[in-house]
């Protein structure tokens, strides 16, 4: 509950290898770890609710209880907030039926006031309780209705608390994005400790006491930060609840695709979870080094509007008439993945020195977060960079020197206005986009593509981690084309597949040379220098 | 009764209260005579040697606390006086206070010395507003006579004391919620390691003591440790302030020497039981085991004679109850305060406490079920050492230890249950509209 507890110390590769002894066996664990984690690296999956890698611990859900072999005897103790000695003596459920018991009675306490609602529980599927509960208990109830918490009696199941004030309910309001079911709630509060240490704003905290404990904003305030949807993925029950996403899909039925969020420099890793050719939620991809748990809510929303406004395929055939004969300037945006740029830098060899290659945004950047954003709307900056593209502004400033102008994913118009005026000099303007945008109004020819949450492709992040897109089966149109696929059939040489345009982008970076797509990994590699 | 040496209630009864009447009674002789002539070292020795115990409850030997506060870290060591009693049938603080306050104020200079503290905070419960109230008056009188503040007796010592008004929760009796509630947290008891002794109030290191100890603390010094040691058993010296209520003709504080026999205390000190015959005491406080009218008459009031009767000697407060009682009427009196007082953190208690406590609602309500009381046991199997603090203990305890000795309580309020053989009926869901 303070915010005296420290953030637990997690295992890396280079984590000294210690000896400790599980059920009288000796394995080696990291060492300089809590150890749920040290079981959790050598295979033994502790049950836990309120324990969150990047959460301080709190140590309330007494859920992930083992036996410790101490000088007065073997002692019940939490494993995350254990930490891992040399030679310690552990005793898992597997040989201790102590043990056993304790996370069965642990288990029996939690589900004492927690409605069986999971039919109709946006949680359900993914819940930790069903899983501790299908894992290691399935055990008879023995709660009777009259042994729960006194209700008030009316049908949004409030109860009164110690002081008499009637608390709770299924739906208590936080904010404009969060809904709480207080019944649902069992006070694991990592939902504090997330807005305390992480959002590092204290808009939830934990009043009353007891089995009266609750959930809630200081009077009149709302939950209302950018980061206020991660307390709906900490949450280990369906207490808290996205209202984008409440009662919208049952979890089981939603597909995932792993990609990156490509609209902010850091990549924030997410899943794509999409049914029935439509993305349903966002949800976060643990990274430890990017994003870790988190994400933003405008990275996670910004799904809502991936296939409206989109703009038409078209026959490839219209491109090449348009391309005429001047000087043509390329302009790619921060959501063009490595392999389009390999496709950019093709043509303009097919081309010769007819092509100048430019990109970026004229979005501002503004400063990091800290947690899942670094300020930067360009995501592939570092990208750009890598394969030689000039910034956008030097085209700015010589725009009366082109004839053409291809602009790919770079709404330079809907960015900045008045700074993308110059550009209207141009007589010819190509905009590929995958949305209708204000460059796409203003195009003298408009060419649909795929969005990036569809195609296959990589990126580099601001901390030189390249990182891995997948498509997502969502695309509107079966006629739409990746970028990377339309530019290198206007080279002369078209794309087999997102693989050999890396292949061919190794070509004009020497740190890509060698690496090949399927073998990055989901959580990207980290790239050595950075210049081509 | 043998009359014996009071330590901690000397001056009851006497006006204590103003400064020139505490002097008067021999009161800060030792801050002005002896105190600064010792090293922290030799005070710490002297403590030990008198074989003090704290007071509060646990009873861990208090020179041997001082002995783990280290020392040169760079930050400053706090003492805080717990005086936070809330524990049921414990009233000894509330009264030494108010009758003796210049008494815990030069136990702690005497402790401070000790430990090389600037400041101590006293961490009074709320509800004690009279004992505020003296206290703060006890301390103006003090700084205005120099024992407070800046250089203490012309030495270059200097030491502040804050009293500071808990807001009225039991748990913060535990040191670790108290120092929290005292930074202005919520009262709720922390994970240890670090302990308050490495990292306290503020992540300095801290010292929790109780009044008593504290307040025993001048008489040690004005005496010879092993007088002290002398009055108490083997492994726990000095005297004892108990407190006695419940069904005794003369409820209240009386002080003898630790390893008095318990009927001794009952009898003579408190008059004896009135209203019935002897059917339980409790020996330290309501969280503890009761002892039946046979246990009670071998007791003797020690750390280690309760404690191998499974019980415990606790804050010494003792609940006498005579056998028109029913023990049922009296778990479930705990089960009201424990469930409400637990600090909603750990599971087992949080959820555990309020489910013992609607079971026994449900007995006395003349509802129960035969298996309720196996029921119960079972549940509080899932308590023992599980929980942050042991306050879920507190009541897991008493519950087992009733239902043991007193089943027949148990089984005459079932019974009234015509239906009690029957299973309680199993319903699978609650109805309910959900959105």
């Amino acid at each position: 509950m303070s915010n005296f507890y420290n953030m637990p110390k997690l295992p890396t590769e280079n984590s000294p290898k210690v000896e400790i002894f599980v059920d009288d066996k000796a394995v080696m664990v990291p060492g300089d770890t809590n150890l749920l984690e040290a079981l959790k690296a050598v295979g033994i999956e502790t049950p836990h609710v309120c324990y969150h890698p990047y959460l301080p611990v709190s140590g309330n859900c007494r859920q992930c209880l083992v036996e410790q072999e101490g000088p007065r005897g073997r002692m019940l103790v939490i494993a995350c907030y254990t930490p891992v000695t040399p030679g310690m003596k552990i005793f898992t459920p597997a040989s201790s039926a102590r043990v056993k018991n304790a996370r069965k009675a642990t288990q029996e306490f939690m589900l004492v006031n927690h409605p069986l609602d999971c039919p109709i529980c946006d949680k359900a599927g993914e819940c930790t309780l069903q899983e501790n509960y299908m894992e290691a208990g399935q055990n008879e109830s023995r709660m009777r209705p009259e042994y729960g918490k006194n209700y008030h009696g009316n049908p949004d199941h409030q109860f009164i608390d110690a002081k008499g004030q009637v608390r709770g309910g299924k739906h208590v309001d936080l904010g404009p994005r969060v809904l709480l079911d207080e019944e649902r709630c069992v006070q694991c509060d990592r939902c504090v400790r997330f807005m305390r240490s992480i959002a590092k704003s204290e808009q939830l905290q934990l009043a009353g006491r007891a089995d009266h404990t609750y959930i809630t904003t200081f009077p009149g305030e709302k939950l209302d930060h950018e980061y206020d949807l991660c307390v709906t993925d900490v949450c280990p029950v369906g207490a808290m609840t996205a209202k984008y996403f409440r009662f919208q899909k049952r979890v089981w039925l939603l597909s995932h695709t792993p990609t990156i969020s490509m609209d902010d420099s850091l990549g924030a890793n997410i899943w794509l979870d999409h049914a029935d050719g439509r993305i349903y939620r966002v949800m976060p991809r643990c990274n430890p080094e990017v994003n870790r748990s988190w994400l933003s809510n405008t990275s996670r929303l910004a799904f809502q509007g991936f296939n409206k406004n989109r703009l038409p395929a078209m026959g490839f055939n219209v491109i090449k008439s348009a391309m005429g004969e001047g000087k043509v300037a390329v302009v790619m945006g921060g959501a063009c993945t490595i392999e389009d740029m390999a496709a950019a830098r093709m043509l303009k060899d097919s081309m010769g020195d007819k092509v100048e290659l430019f990109g970026g945004s004229l979005l501002k950047v503004s400063e990091p977060d800290g947690i899942a954003k670094s300020g930067d709307p360009c995501a592939n900056r570092a990208g750009l960079k890598l394969m030689g593209f000039a910034d956008v502004s030097e085209l700015l400033k010589r725009a009366g020197e082109f004839k053409v102008l291809l602009t790919v994913n770079a709404d330079l118009f809907g960015e900045d206005a008045a700074a993308a005026k110059a550009l209207e000099a141009i007589p010819s303007r190509i905009a590929f986009s995958a949305f209708n945008d204000e460059t796409a109004k203003k195009a003298t020819l408009a060419f649909g593509i795929k969005h990036w949450s569809e195609v296959q492709g990589t990126m580099v992040n601001n901390l030189n981690i390249l990182q891995k897109l997948n498509a997502c089966p969502v695309c509107p149109d079966a006629e739409l084309r990746p970028a990377y696929d339309v530019i290198s059939e206007l080279a002369g040489k078209k794309f087999e597949s997102a693989s050999a345009a890396f292949k061919k982008a190794g070509e004009y970076a020497s740190v890509l040379a060698g690496l090949s797509y399927d073998t990055i990994k989901s959580t990207g590699k980290l790239l050595e220098g950075g210049e081509a | 009764m043998a009359e014996c040496v009071k330590v901690c209630t000397q001056n009851f009864g006497k006006g204590a209260q103003d400064i020139e009447v505490y002097k008067k009674l021999g009161g800060y002789a030792n801050i002005s005579e002896r105190l600064f002539n010792m090293s922290q070292f030799e005070l710490i020795d002297y403590v030990q040697r008198s074989n003090l115990r704290g007071r509060g409850g646990a009873g861990f030997p208090t020179g041997m606390k001082w002995s783990f506060v280290p020392r040169g870290t760079g930050k400053p060591v706090y003492i805080v006086v717990n005086a936070d009693e809330g524990e049921g049938g414990t009233f000894k603080d509330h009264f030494l206070m108010m009758e003796d306050p210049h008494r815990l104020i030069e136990g702690l200079i005497i402790a401070a010395w000790a430990l090389g503290t600037r400041a101590a905070y006293i961490y009074c419960r709320g509800e004690f507003l009279p004992c505020i109230e003296s206290l703060n008056k006890a301390l103006n009188q003090a700084y205005a006579a120099g024992y407070l503040g800046e250089n203490i007796c012309g030495t270059k010592f200097c030491f502040d004391i804050f009293v500071h008004r808990g807001a009225g929760a039991y748990i913060c009796g535990e040191e670790t919620a108290l120092i929290n509630s005292l930074e202005g947290q919520k009262g709720q008891p922390r994970l240890k390691p670090p302990f308050p002794a490495v990292s306290g109030a503020w992540k300095s290191p801290t010292c929790v003591n109780n009044v008593e100890t504290i307040m025993s603390l001048p008489w040690i010094l004005q005496h010879d440790p092993s007088e002290y040691a002398k009055m108490g058993t083997p492994r726990a010296g000095g005297t004892k302030v108990f407190c006695i209520s419940g069904d005794v003709k003369n409820p209240g504080v009386y002080e003898a020497p630790l390893g008095t026999p318990m009927m001794t205390m009952i009898n003579d000190y408190a008059g004896g039981v009135v209203g019935g015959n002897l059917k339980a005491v409790l020996p330290g406080g309501s969280s503890c085991a009761p002892l039946t009218a046979e246990e009670a008459a071998v007791a003797t009031m020690d750390y280690e004679c309760l404690a191998s009767m499974k019980t415990m000697f606790g804050s010494g407060a003792m609940i006498v109850i005579n056998d028109t009682h029913n023990m049922v009427d009296l778990l479930n009196c705990l089960g009201n305060f424990y469930s409400h007082e637990s600090c909603g953190q750990c599971t087992p208690c949080r959820e555990g406490t309020g489910l013992l406590h609607r079971i026994l609602n449900q007995i006395v309500a003349g509802q129960g079920h035969d298996g309720d009381v196996e029921l119960m046991q079972s549940l509080c199997g899932g308590f023992g050492g599980v929980t942050i603090c042991p306050l879920s203990i507190s009541l897991g305890g008493p519950v087992g230890s009733y239902s043991a000795k007193f089943r027949a309580d148990f089984d005459e309020y079932i019974a009234k249950n015509p239906d009690h053989a029957k299973p309680r009926i199993q319903e699978t869901y609650r109805p309910g509209i959900f959105w």
